[in-house]
């Protein structure tokens, strides 16, 4: 049944446009049913896509230009493996919690907000689905442009555009990178096909300056979407500004997509002619992981500003993604895949928290909002049970996914892997307690010497919104978000998707010769001990770090001058200035450039 | 084939990412925004350039006669779409920051920072 593939996407896309060109006239409810509608059918279809895929890999080439076997592929093809499904379908089902909770959220022209959620959502489907790689490319630009207007929804004030300014920006110069590796790579193999691209790549077996250069140009652009230091700035600005629905597909879909692309070019593109520098790609990987996970953790320790907290906490969780796919196993691949699952689920619930304290109590900011929701008793449960997930406690939230990354780890010799993943997992998850014990419940001081300015942010102009709907899918997320871990059958699944991710020729004979996937082996969930020690270790660490941290102003102040002094130069590189944040990704792009021509030789 | 289109490609990117970097002003960063993105153009024509050869387009040419390649062409157009429609935006917020701010200098508009 693959003529199912084109319509996950041509339905919200098609939808888009009609709405777009009829909005004007239609009656208020009239536009977000049709968005709802826009979503829900291909949401269907997406999860019956998904069934199918178990083991197997869906094609579908337009206008029927299928390829002979063992042709040249003139045509665009599509092909669609279970990771690839499954993220499809995530990505609708967060694309309507969205919109159900934005049901009178946002009161401004409307029925474009719902074009520019449709259109955005739409893209990212595609994205996940093609099999093409300037496809990819085109369809990475539309959910940019869409994603870059949605995060200046409400213009009314000037944050707004500095946030999707710098978003614009730092993106669309990510995208020229990938667009100089599309065409070296064009140069090369004549080809725009993945899989014959990775079929010429590995027949050639060179690893030469063009391919090494090509690598580096198309991943360091899709990491800049991922939000990887030292390309990270932007996303702190935009998730800012943006309206809280839109920062749930930001945060649990797209930061990721960019992770998902890199992973994807890696294995079936460059696997097989880079084969035999698998450790230093591996190392370079994680460095930069690393140090996304790290910074990300502490710059959430010093936001007073809710939804700019969990913006770095989603840079770090981005980190530990990275790390995941980084160590070039289908383990590792599976781990991150749930964690993806799982972390999108609880994050989006927080920012719907974010939403809601921002149309209930008219503010966004920890220390101003300190005590206001001790009746805001939902939001309060969601708040907490999604920082419970993030924090891994043992068979929940986030639990298999550091299990599957750890012990992938320790196989591999990275000993230490753990430990970041707890610094991550504990600071960014700490934070989310901080602010949720100080607005929910009073708890602590209401004084932080430690949090940066405070913010301006106006809620947005509301008549009445459809609050019992908002909590409901917030709640939804939040729970759904803590149960991804504890479901194990789930994880022996995705070991599967992950060997079948990364099994380059068997992706390359489905594609070019339209052979039969090969069997991945069963995956089988194994409990380690290390892995519930770990998750012990960082609930603990999580809930004791969250509960300290409320009175930080207790601290002597020569503690707190030490402490702010050492955050201050963190602080200053986060200037907030687009030129800036060029200069380091250019600065970026050639130290890993430099490290992976100096490996790969 | 000479490697000068090349170079030019990889110095006009350097120049658009100098602009970007060092502007004081956003509508000259969108305008050196384009001068980046022309650089993916030259290299995407220099990519399909064959020498002695003409515009694929065969309407009067004979079949054999050795043509340029097509894909990158078109490749390159569905770039500058895309070019487009991110100026247009960026223009549009460049606009939009004006109305509120009185000033288009990118350093006044940074109230999101650390």
């Amino acid at each position: 049944m693959t003529p199912l593939l084109p319509l996950l996407t041509a339905i919200p896309l098609l939808a888009a446009a009609l709405l777009a060109l009829a909005g004007k006239w239609l009656k208020d409810p009239v536009p977000d049913l049709a968005g709802f509608a826009a979503v829900a059918a291909p949401l269907v279809l997406a999860a019956i896509v998904l069934a199918r895929t178990g083991g197997h890999v869906l094609t579908y080439w337009f206008g029927g230009w299928r390829p002979r076997a063992g042709d040249f592929p003139v045509g665009i093809g599509w092909a669609v493996d279970s990771l690839g499904a499954a993220f499809a379908l995530f990505v609708l089902a967060l694309l309507l919690s969205a919109l159900l909770y934005s049901w009178r959220y946002l009161q401004e022209e409307r029925y474009l907000y719902v074009v520019l959620m449709l259109a955005f959502g739409g893209a990212m489907v595609a994205f996940v689905q093609t099999g093409d790689i300037f496809n990819l490319f085109v369809f990475f630009e539309l959910m940019s442009v869409a994603a870059f207007a949605l995060t200046a929804y409400q213009v009314e004030e000037a944050s707004p555009l500095q946030g999707s300014f710098n978003f614009a920006v730092a993106n669309t110069i990510g995208a020229f990178l990938v667009v100089f590796g599309i065409a070296l790579l064009y140069g090369r193999t004549g080809s725009l096909n993945l899989a014959e691209i990775g079929q010429r790549l590995t027949f050639d077996g060179k690893h030469d300056g063009l391919v090494v250069a090509s690598f580096v140009f198309i991943t360091c652009g899709f990491l800049v979407k991922a939000a990887i230091v030292p390309f990270h700035f932007w996303l702190a600005d935009a998730h800012a500004v943006a309206p809280a629905p839109v920062c749930v597909l930001f945060s649990g879909v797209m930061v990721e997509l960019g992770i998902y692309a890199v992973a994807r070019i890696f294995w079936v593109v460059y696997s097989g002619a880079l084969g035999a520098f698998d450790t230093p790609i591996r190392d370079v990987l994680l460095v930069v992981g690393v140090s996304t996970a790290v910074l990300g953790a502490l710059m959430c320790g010093l936001q007073r500003h809710l939804k700019r907290m969990l913006a770095y906490s989603t840079i770090a969780h981005a980190g530990c993604f990275l790390i995941g796919v980084a160590l070039l196993t289908p383990d590792g691949l599976a781990g991150a895949a749930l964690y993806v699952l799982s972390h999108g689920l609880a994050k989006g619930a927080l920012f719907l928290v974010g939403g809601i304290l921002l149309v209930t109590r008219g503010g966004i900011d920890e220390l101003l909002l300190f005590g206001l929701g001790r009746r805001l008793r939902l939001p309060a449960v969601a708040w907490f049970v999604a920082a419970l997930a993030l924090a891994s406690p043992p068979f929940l939230g986030t639990f298999t996914a550091h299990a599957l990354i750890e012990d992938s780890a320790g196989a591999e010799g990275y000993w230490w892997v753990p430990l970041v993943l707890a610094f991550a997992t504990i600071g960014s998850a700490a934070a989310i307690i901080r602010a949720g014990l100080r607005v929910f419940f009073g708890v602590g001081d209401r004084d932080d010497p430690l949090l940066s300015e405070e913010p301006t942010e106006s809620p947005p102009a509301e008549e009445k919104p459809r609050l019992a709907l908002m909590y409901a899918v917030t709640l939804l997320l939040a729970f759904g978000g803590l149960a991804v871990g504890a479901w194990t059958g789930l994880a022996a699944t995705a070991m599967e998707a992950g060997h079948t991710f990364t099994d380059q020729l068997s992706y390359i004979h489905v594609v070019l010769d339209h052979r039969p996937p090969a069997p991945a082996p069963p995956g089988e969930w194994v409990t380690t001990t290390s892995s519930v020690v770990w998750s012990v270790v960082t609930l603990v660490g999580a809930v004791a770090l969250g509960f300290a941290s409320t009175i930080r102003a207790r601290l002597p102040d020569a503690a707190t001058r030490v402490l702010a002094a050492g955050f201050a130069p963190l602080r200053a590189v986060h200037s907030g200035h687009i030129g800036d944040y060029v200069a380091w990704l250019v600065l970026g792009t050639g130290a890993i450039g430099a490290a992976l021509a100096v490996a790969i030789r | 084939m000479s490697v000068l289109p090349y170079l030019l490609a990889v110095f006009v990117f350097l120049v658009g990412l100098y602009g970007i970097v060092s502007s004081r002003d956003l509508i000259h960063l969108t305008v050196c925004v384009s001068v980046c993105q022309s650089s993916t153009y030259i290299l995407l024509l220099a990519i399909g350039y064959r020498e002695h050869a003409t515009a694929p387009v065969y309407g009067d040419i004979p079949a054999s006669r050795k043509v340029v390649d097509p894909v990158v062409q078109s490749l390159a157009l569905t770039d500058i779409v895309v070019a487009v429609a991110v100026s247009a935006l960026l223009l549009a917020f460049a606009l939009r920051a004006f109305e509120h701010e009185g000033s288009l200098d990118p350093r006044e508009m940074a109230e999101l920072k650390g």
